[in-house]
């Protein structure tokens, strides 16, 4: 008799709060924001979170979209693609789920985007800069599903390859880089560019995720004395390669591009990390007066400097949500929303500037070079002409 | 380069096998692979820093007080998830010791966060940042002395232990056979406790080497070197203490030569595939006894 009466209020219960996330779910507009929150990479989705949430809260705050708050819904892919198929099926089939801000790593960006296709959901990814998504994002009619709000590696690539040999007049560079999609695609748009330049390569040297001894390399790299190391991978690796390369007495300029930046290189890499040259997307010395507020508004909240990927990713959330409040809530129209800014005069203006696409989903943006200099990110002193 | 990479290979080597020397104590002991020694490196290496960081305690007594705190993890580990399965299944205790290892990971993930974390540069002595001998082209830094230095005397008394205490001599039996030690007299629970004290607090060493060598931690850490010293404790032999550590440094300088002169990119490749010649040449690895099946 217990039993039962338990299973009756259990029911009425579920009932209950099932109703109640009815009602909620009319009043909220959700969107996913699918990333690494745990694992090797998740520092990373962490700074797409608080970009992400500082855009929403600040719409919330001002009331929201249409009178309905929106709602940022986190899943953890962990930067793995086979979690990420698995992520995108979920969000695929939710249809709540109106826009998606994300993924953040290229691979489970690749991974995931089927889903998006089939189910005819727009992702705006703020960070995965890898060639091949450009021609992987459209269904059967030609339509683009997947946009993105950053530079493709073939682009910073060959820009860094140009500014090493033009700008600085350097010969000799060794590369290391990740054993990922997106560390090999980057070396090998640099690669390209840097033979076409005249830059000679004397060595390159692949590491997986998570590595963390690179001085066999960098011996080995030593004897063919290089003038620069590249490295074509993300900080937490970055950071070792370059303190290794001082311990060994191998003290020459570094590079890299989107993925080592990031204030926790200089953190990790200490005084070696001085002399680290960076493309950026986001340079916050050379933004104007709305991106300066958000950047105090950032320090002020999370009590960190403003990373670029932070930076992207509230201009993403805000792509997606202004594209809602313009259509309302619906997926195929928020897409067309998307697509429909393809020039110059229909572009968004965000702290990272003027945001519009192509035909292939992908945006023009400048780079900027920026480097390390007495444990501090300032502006590099020649930058390239864009 | 040879000498170079030999040293390079030697100093992770060394911290290799004084991770597997935990783990293969404990399996010794009682045929438990231990996933979870990997996760208590990492909270030495964790531990320290915040002693340092947030305490303001110099860096030696701070290493003390993190191996005394992963003394205690590793006999709360044993005691909470393991001595319960103790007559279950060996399966059973290996899911467990699968399960505290995430746990612990996404302990440590809430407590430091996911962001890799800088070793404290001030409380490490200046003379270890320096070229401590040049050896030709060799240059060897101080900090790497220190890791050799600390790392052989750890495992020297680690031999004495083992060799000429009771205690040792208790763990030894214990290994040989459960059944008969307990009718010996030998209070079972407490000197597999002390097993775990012991290797934890030498796991929680080789983890503040591994940050000081480094100079990043990362909630993560202690996969990697779990998976590398699992396989040192193989290379030599599971069980055997001086295999472990033979073990870990042929694992490190193998996998540094193979890194240097074959291609970085096989690296890990390489550590396993001398693992996997070692056993199908010795079975028992390098320094394991083929002792039949215990009864």
């Amino acid at each position: 008799m217990k039993c039962k009466r338990g299973l009756v209020v259990a029911l009425a219960m579920a009932a209950f709060f099932g109703m109640a996330n009815l009602a909620l779910a009319a009043d909220v507009i959700k969107i996913a924001v699918p990333s690494p929150f745990t694992g090797p990479a998740a520092g990373y989705g962490d700074n797409v979170k608080a970009g992400v949430a500082m855009k929403v809260d600040e719409i919330n705050a001002k009331g929201g979209v249409n009178g309905q708050k929106i709602e940022a819904v986190f899943f953890d892919e962990q930067c793995d693609p086979k979690e990420a198929a698995t992520v995108g099926t979920k969000i695929a089939g939710d249809k709540a789920l109106v826009g998606i801000v994300g993924h953040l790593c290229s691979g489970a960006h690749l991974a995931a985007l089927p889903n998006y296709l089939r189910a005819g959901v727009a992702a705006m990814s703020p960070t995965a800069t890898n060639v091949t998504i450009s021609d992987k994002n459209k269904d059967a009619k030609g339509q683009v599903w997947s946009f993105r709000n950053v530079y493709r590696d073939d682009f910073q690539g060959a820009f860094l390859a140009d500014y090493m040999a033009k700008t600085l007049g350097l010969k000799k560079v060794a590369v290391f880089y990740e054993n990922s999609d997106y560390g090999i695609g980057l070396k090998d748009a640099f690669l390209k560019q840097a033979k076409a330049v005249g830059l000679t390569v004397v060595g390159e040297e692949a590491y997986m995720k998570g590595a963390n001894d690179f001085t066999p390399q960098l011996t080995k790299i030593k004897g063919q004395a290089p003038d620069a190391l590249f490295i074509s991978g993300y900080y937490n690796e970055g950071a070792l390669v370059a303190d290794q390369a001082k311990k060994l007495g191998l003290a020459v300029p570094k590079f890299g591009a989107d993925g080592l930046d990031n204030a926790d290189y200089i953190k990790l890499a200490g005084p070696a990390a001085d002399n680290t040259y960076l493309t950026a997307p986001f340079l916050a010395e050379k933004a104007g007066p709305e991106a300066k507020a958000f950047i105090d508004a950032f320090k002020a909240k999370y009590n960190r400097d403003v990373d670029w990927m932070s930076a992207n990713a509230y201009d993403a959330a805000g792509m997606i949500i202004e594209a809602i409040s313009k259509v309302g809530a619906d997926r195929a129209k928020v897409r067309e929303y998307l697509a429909s800014m393809n020039s110059k005069e229909k572009g968004y203006k965000g702290i990272t500037g003027l945001t519009f696409f192509n035909d292939k989903g992908d945006c023009e943006k400048p780079a900027f070079v920026k480097m390390v200099k007495d444990g501090k990110f300032v502006p590099a002193e020649k930058q390239m002409a864009n | 380069m040879f000498e170079q990479q030999l040293f390079n290979g030697l100093t992770l080597g060394l911290i290799y096998a004084l991770i597997a020397v935990g783990y293969t104590m404990v399996y010794g002991v009682i045929e438990l692979i231990n996933f979870a020694h990997g996760e208590v490196y990492m909270l030495g290496a964790f531990l320290c820093i915040t002693f340092i960081s947030a305490l303001g305690i110099p860096l030696f007594p701070a290493i003390a007080l993190a191996m005394a705190c992963c003394a205690l993890i590793g006999v709360s580990i044993d005691r909470i998830a393991y001595r319960p399965l103790r007559k279950a299944p060996r399966l059973a205790a290996l899911i467990t010791a699968i399960g505290v290892s995430i746990f612990l990971q996404n302990i440590a993930m809430i407590i430091w966060g996911s962001r890799p974390v800088p070793f404290p540069r001030d409380a490490v002595p200046r003379a270890f940042s320096e070229t401590a001998f040049t050896l030709g082209s060799v240059s060897v830094s101080g900090l790497q002395v220190f890791i050799y230095a600390a790392t052989i005397a750890m495992m020297i008394g680690l031999t004495l232990i083992i060799n000429k205490t009771r205690v040792g001599t208790a763990m030894r039996a214990l290994a040989q056979n459960q059944v008969s030690a307990a009718l010996m007299g030998i209070n079972v629970n407490r000197i597999i406790a002390f097993t775990f004290a012991l290797g934890s607090s030498l796991g929680a060493v080789a983890g503040i080497l591994v940050g000081m060598y480094y100079n990043t931690l990362s909630a993560t850490m202690g996969y990697n070197a779990g998976v590398k010293a699992f396989a040192a404790a193989v290379l030599g032999g599971i069980g055997s203490v001086p295999g472990a550590m033979l073990g870990g440094v042929v694992l490190g300088i193998a996998e540094t030569l193979g890194a240097g002169y074959v291609s970085s990119q096989y690296r890990d490749g390489i550590g396993y595939a001398v693992m996997i010649a070692v056993i199908l040449l010795r079975p028992s690895g390098l320094l394991g006894k083929s002792v039949g099946q215990k009864a």
